[in-house]
C-alpha cells in the first residue's frame, strides 16, 4: 500500500516540477536561448506572492496571475531591450548575457529581500486528504492543479491564437517566418514574457511550498533544466511528461536507493535517456 | 546592502584612523593594528549563518576597540577583521584562509561556516601557525587529528544529543521507537549518529534512520518511510531552509510524533517565524542562549551586558552563532592580553591554557581544541519563543508532549 503513497507523491511533485519547467522549456525550445534567469524569476514570483498574501491578505492562488503579469511585464522589458540584440548569436552568447542578468536580479533580491528564508503561512490552510492510506496535501494537490491547467492554458494559446500560431512558426523555422510577414523580434520578446509569466505564476503557485529565498533560484534552475533535456525542448506536453517522469523516478529511487541516491539516480537515468532517445521523450515530434 | 555596509566599515575605519594620525591621540604606538582574517559565506546558500558569524565578529571588535583596543606587550593595537566572501563555496573558504595569511597578513583567524568548511580550512592554519577560532564547528572529525591551532566554542556533538535523550526517558517510559532523518553533510550526520547512539543508551530503537541530499527540494518519501515505521519521537538534522520544509512535509503527509526534535535552525529567531504554528512544540539544543546567566573576565563582562550590546547595535537578541563568534573575539582578546604579545605561536598557547568565565559560559579547551566546559541548553518552542528545558539552573518549563 505504501507504493500507492510513493507514486502520489512522485506525482504531485512531478506536476510541480512540470510547473517550473514549462516556461523555461518553451524559451529554449522557440528562440534557441537558455534562460539561466529563469530560477530567479521564479523566486521572483514567490516574493510578489508572499508580499500580496502578507500585506493585501491575497491568496497566493490569485497572485499567480499578478505574479505572472508582474513578470510578463519584466520579461518583455529584457528581451525587448537587451536579449533581441544578440538573439541571433550562438547560444553561449545568450547564455552568458542571461547569465549575467541572472546575478543582477538575484543580487538585487538579495539586497532587498535579505537571504533568509520566509514562508506564506496560509491562515486556512486546505489540509490534508485522505484516501485510505493515501495522504494528499490539500495545498500542494491545488497548486499542482493549478499549474497543470495554466500549462494546458498555454499549450491551447500555442495552438489556437494568432500569436501562439506565431511562436510556433518562429519555432520552426524563423526565416520563413519573418518572410511570411511575422514580427520576429516582436514573436521573440512575447515569447520570452510568456516564459516569464508561466515563471512567475509557478513562483506564486510554490510559495505556499517551500521556503521563500533568493537562494532557492539555482534549485530551480537544475530541475527546469533536467526536465527539459528529459521531456524535449520546447514542447509543452514534453515539460509536462518529464516533469512528471522525473517527480516519479525521484520518489521511488529515494524509497528504494535512500533519499541521498534520489538526485544520482535521476541524473543517471537521464544519461541513459540521451543516448536512447537524445532528443528527449517528446522532442521533435512535432512543433504543438 | 553589503557592499554599503562595507564601506561604511571602511569609511568608518578610515576616518578613525586619519582622526587618531591628526590629532595624535593616545599613546605613540596607538596605531597598531590587530588583524583578524574571517573567510565568510556572505552570499550563497549559508549566508544567513555568514552574516549572523559577522555580526558577532563586528560586535566584538566594537566592543573592543571602544575600550581603547587590545593591550599586549605596551603596545595598544585596535582590531582589523578582514572579511573574504567565499561564496558558501569551501574550497574558496580555504583559498581565502590561505590570501588572509599571505597577501593580508592577518595574525589570525575566525574560521568560516560549520564543521565542513572550518575542517578543510584548518589546514591553512595549521601549515602557517596561525590560531583560528570557530564559532560553528563542534564535529569530531575536526578535532581528533592533532591539530594544534584550532580552536572551537562548540562543544562536542554528543553533549546536544545525551541530555534530551535523558529529558524524554524520564518523562515517559512510552517514547521507545525513534525516526531519524539526517542531512548528508558534515555536522548534520555527525550530530544524528551521536544522537542515536544516545538514544539507543536510553534503551530506546532507532527504527528509520535516512539521508537527505545537500539542496534536496523534497522529503515525501523519507517522511512516508518515516509514517510507516510508526515513530514516537522523529529526529532530524540539517539547516534552516531543510527542517522548514521538511515540518511542512511531516504535516502534509500526516506524520506526528510526542516528540519532534530539530536540529539547527529551531534556535534561530526566523524559524519559528516561517515555520508558524506548525513550530510549536518543536524541541531543538543550542550551545548558548540569551537567559544563560554568566559573569566574565572578558570585553563583555556579563552575559546581560553582551545582550544588551547586541540588542543596541542590531536588536532583538543574539543566538548561539552570534554569540558563538563574539565569544571567539573575546576569547582571542584575553589570550592575548595574557601572552602580552601578539606572535601567534605564543598567543595559541595562552588560548590553550584559557580557564576563564566568559559572558558565554566558562571558557576551557580540551587537547583537541574543543571547548568543553559549556553545557549546552535544551529547549521547546511554545507560542513561538524558545522554552529552556535544561540544564536545571536555567529551566522555564517542563517538556511537553504531543498528541499523537
Amino acid at each position: 500500500m505504501i507504493y500507492l503513497q510513493i507514486a502520489a507523491n512522485g506525482l504531485v511533485l512531478g506536476g510541480l516540477y512540470a510547473c517550473i519547467a514549462v516556461g523555461f522549456s518553451l524559451v529554449w525550445g522557440v528562440l534557441n536561448v537558455i534562460n539561466i534567469l529563469h530560477g530567479s524569476f521564479i523566486v521572483l514570483g514567490s516574493y510578489v506572492a508572499l508580499f500580496a498574501y502578507s500585506y493585501l491578505g491575497i491568496h497566493p492562488f490569485i497572485s499567480t496571475v499578478i505574479a505572472g503579469a508582474v513578470l510578463y511585464a519584466l520579461g518583455y522589458a529584457l528581451q525587448a531591450g537587451i536579449i533581441n540584440r544578440v538573439v541571433m548569436a550562438p547560444v553561449l552568447i545568450t547564455l552568458t548575457l542571461t547569465f549575467g542578468l541572472d546575478l543582477i536580479l538575484n543580487n538585487a533580491m538579495l539586497a532587498a529581500f535579505t537571504a533568509d528564508y520566509q514562508a506564506v503561512n496560509l491562515a486556512h490552510p486546505l489540509g490534508v486528504v485522505q484516501l485510505g492510506p493515501v495522504f494528499l496535501p490539500g495545498d500542494r494537490l491545488a497548486a499542482m492543479v493549478l499549474a497543470l491547467l495554466l500549462t494546458m492554458l498555454l499549450y491551447r494559446l500555442l495552438r489556437d491564437s494568432r500569436i501562439g500560431r506565431a511562436i510556433v512558426a518562429v519555432r520552426m523555422d524563423r526565416d520563413a517566418a519573418a518572410l511570411m510577414g511575422v514580427e520576429v523580434p516582436r514573436i521573440n520578446a512575447i515569447t520570452f514574457a510568456a516564459g516569464a509569466f508561466m515563471a512567475g505564476a509557478a513562483g506564486a503557485l510554490l510559495s505556499i511550498i517551500f521556503p521563500i529565498s533568493p537562494l532557492n533560484g539555482p534549485l530551480f534552475l537544475g530541475k527546469a533544466f533536467v526536465v527539459c533535456v528529459l521531456g524535449g525542448l520546447g514542447s509543452v506536453p514534453g515539460a509536462m511528461l518529464g516533469g512528471l517522469v522525473l517527480g516519479v523516478v525521484e520518489s521511488f529511487s529515494s524509497y528504494w536507493f535512500g533519499p541521498e541516491h534520489a538526485v544520482t539516480l535521476s541524473f543517471a537515468l537521464l544519461l541513459v535517456l540521451l543516448f536512447v532517445r537524445p532528443s528527449g521523450l517528446m522532442g521533435r515530434r512535432g512543433y504543438e | 546592502m553589503l557592499a554599503i555596509r562595507f564601506t561604511r566599515i571602511s569609511a568608518a575605519a578610515f576616518v578613525a584612523l586619519g582622526s587618531a594620525i591628526l590629532l595624535g591621540d593616545g599613546p605613540a604606538q596607538a596605531q597598531d593594528v590587530l588583524k583578524v582574517g574571517a573567510p565568510l559565506p556572505l552570499t550563497g546558500p549559508l549566508s544567513p549563518e555568514g552574516l549572523k558569524q559577522k555580526r558577532g565578529y563586528d560586535l566584538w571588535a566594537e566592543a573592543a576597540n571602544a575600550k581603547g583596543g587590545i593591550k599586549a606587550g605596551g603596545k595598544t593595537y585596535k582590531v582589523e577583521i578582514i572579511y573574504t566572501d567565499y561564496a558558501s563555496n569551501t574550497p574558496r573558504a580555504v583559498q581565502s584562509a590561505e590570501r588572509m595569511i599571505t597577501e593580508d597578513k592577518v595574525q589570525f583567524l575566525f574560521a568560516p561556516f560549520g564543521s565542513g568548511a572550518t575542517k578543510a580550512a584548518s589546514a591553512i592554519s595549521e601549515k602557517y601557525r596561525i590560531p583560528m577560532l570557530a564559532p560553528s564547528a563542534s564535529s569530531q572529525e575536526i578535532f581528533d587529528r592533532g591539530f594544534k591551532y584550532i580552536f572551537s566554542t562548540l562543544t562536542g556533538n554528543e553533549t546536544v544529543s545525551e541530555p534530551i535523550a535523558k529529558l524524554v526517558a524520564a518523562k515517559s517510559k512510552n517514547i521507545k521507537r525513534v525516526a531519524v532523518l539526517a542531512r548528508n553533510d558534515l555536522f548534520p550526520l555527525a550530530v544524528a549518529q551521536e544522537f542515536e547512539k544516545a538514544v539507543k543508551a536510553q534503551g530506546m530503537e532507532v527504527v528509520t534512520s535516512e539521508r537527505y541530499t545537500i539542496g534536496a527540494m523534497d522529503h515525501s518519501a523519507a517522511v512516508t518511510k518515516m509514517r510507516s515505521a510508526n515513530p514516537d519521537w522523529v529526529y532530524a538534522s540539517g539547516y534552516i531552509n531543510d527542517l522548514i520544509l521538511i515540518r511542512k512535509q511531516m504535516n502534509d503527509l500526516g506524520l506526528k510524533a510526542q516528540v519532534i526534535t530539530m536540529i539547527a535552525g529551531p534556535a534561530y529567531a526566523e524559524f519559528a517565524n516561517t515555520v508558524g504554528p506548525l513550530a510549536e512544540n518543536i524541541t531543538s539544543m543550542s550551545w548558548w542562549h540569551p537567559a544563560v546567566r554568566y559573569k566574565g573576565a572578558d570585553v563583555f563582562g556579563s552575559t546581560e551586558a553582551f545582550n544588551a550590546a547586541y540588542a543596541k547595535k542590531y536588536g532583538g537578541e543574539a543566538d548561539y552563532i552570534e554569540a558563538g563568534s563574539a565569544a571567539c573575539g573575546a576569547i582571542l582578546q584575553m589570550a592575548i592580553e595574557k601572552a602580552g604579545t601578539i606572535e601567534p605561536t605564543k598567543v595559541r598557547d595562552a588560548i590553550a591554557a584559557t580557564d576563564a568565565d566568559t559572558f558565554y559560559g566558562h571558557a576551557r579547551f580540551n587537547a583537541g581544541g574543543q571547548i568543553n566546559a559549556l553545557q549546552p541548553p535544551v529547549f521547546q518552542l511554545v507560542g513561538g519563543k524558545p522554552v529552556l528545558l535544561w540544564p536545571d539552573a536555567i529551566k522555564t518549563g517542563e517538556l511537553r508532549l504531543m498528541p499523537k
